[in-house]
């Protein structure tokens, strides 16, 4: 049981890897923050199986916070760092 | 056996991640690959059998220096609109 | 091989399907609502059957409302950056993506 939960991180991590040439091109910034937003769900899952695999599951906090992580980062890109072009302050946002 | 693949794996795109972080021109890009290294490294942490600094990489590395990161980025292309409309 | 180990073993490689869809969306899907999707997909269907699998798995009661607790919070800011993110898209004017053969 202990081989297959490693053999699926593996697997998890090959997937996370291709993903990273979502980063690389990537057309809008969005696109790559996605990226990185699919990176926090899927360490979430390596760390729950690296956690039940090696009979860590102090590994189990990491995970949590892997998961509060993803909310601030994509709130705080949405909110503050991709504003609109050409359109000047008040009028974006808080509709 | 597949315990040494996915060290290994992990070792590679964490030099890659970095490696791109740094030499990338896009600010942008450099910020969410410096967010992907992050998660990486507390991977790298929790295989290293050091569950509590994996947590410290992940709350402070990854989540607030990018939440930050991101941040300043908003602000510079702000504040680069403003000087040049 | 028991019983719960295999539900374990067919709930955890769903999971990692679902993953693997994901990741290929992302990398193929044409725009960003697309991938927004896609992403959605990973974050509900993906990691509830990899964490419904580990429930199988789980020592004691308590580390099995813990990984609970981990798939909630995962649901709740996915919906949330999701919506966030596709209505300041949306107010930026990125074009959702039509066919080729609905262009008028």
């Amino acid at each position: 049981m202990n081989d297959f939960n490693l053999l699926l991180a593996v697997f998890l991590l090959v997937n996370l890897i291709i993903a990273l040439l979502r980063v690389a091109r990537g057309p809008t910034d969005a696109d790559r923050l996605l990226a990185a937003l699919l990176f926090g769900t899927t360490g979430v899952a390596i760390l729950l199986l690296l956690a039940f695999t090696a009979d860590t599951l102090v590994l189990m906090d990491v995970a949590l916070v892997f998961a509060l992580l993803a909310a601030i980062t994509g709130a705080v890109f949405a909110q503050r760092a991709w504003r609109m072009e050409g359109v000047e302050e008040g009028k974006d946002g808080n509709s | 056996m597949s315990s040494l693949i996915l060290d290994l794996l992990l070792v590679i795109a964490l030099l890659w991640s970095a490696l791109r972080s740094l030499m990338t021109q896009d600010l942008f890009q450099a910020v969410v690959l410096f967010i992907v290294f992050g998660l990486l490294m507390a991977l790298v942490w929790a295989r290293l059998h050091a569950p509590d600094i994996a947590l410290a990489e992940a709350a402070i590395g990854a989540g607030l220096t990018g939440a930050l990161l991101l941040d300043t980025v908003g602000y510079l292309r702000k504040k680069q609109q403003e000087s040049f409309p | 091989m028991a019983i719960p180990e295999l539900l374990s073993s067919i709930f955890l490689v769903m999971g990692a399907a679902f993953f693997m869809a994901g990741t290929i969306g992302l990398l193929r899907f044409p725009d960003v609502y697309t991938r927004l999707h896609a992403l959605a997909k990973v974050d509900n269907l993906g990691l509830g059957l990899i964490i419904l699998g580990l429930l199988f798995q789980a020592p004691g009661l308590t580390v099995a409302l813990k990984i609970i607790l981990i798939w909630l919070l995962a649901l709740a800011a996915s919906s949330a950056v999701s919506f966030l993110i596709a209505r300041r898209a949306l107010n930026r004017g990125v074009a959702p993506w039509k066919a080729k053969e609905q262009k008028i």
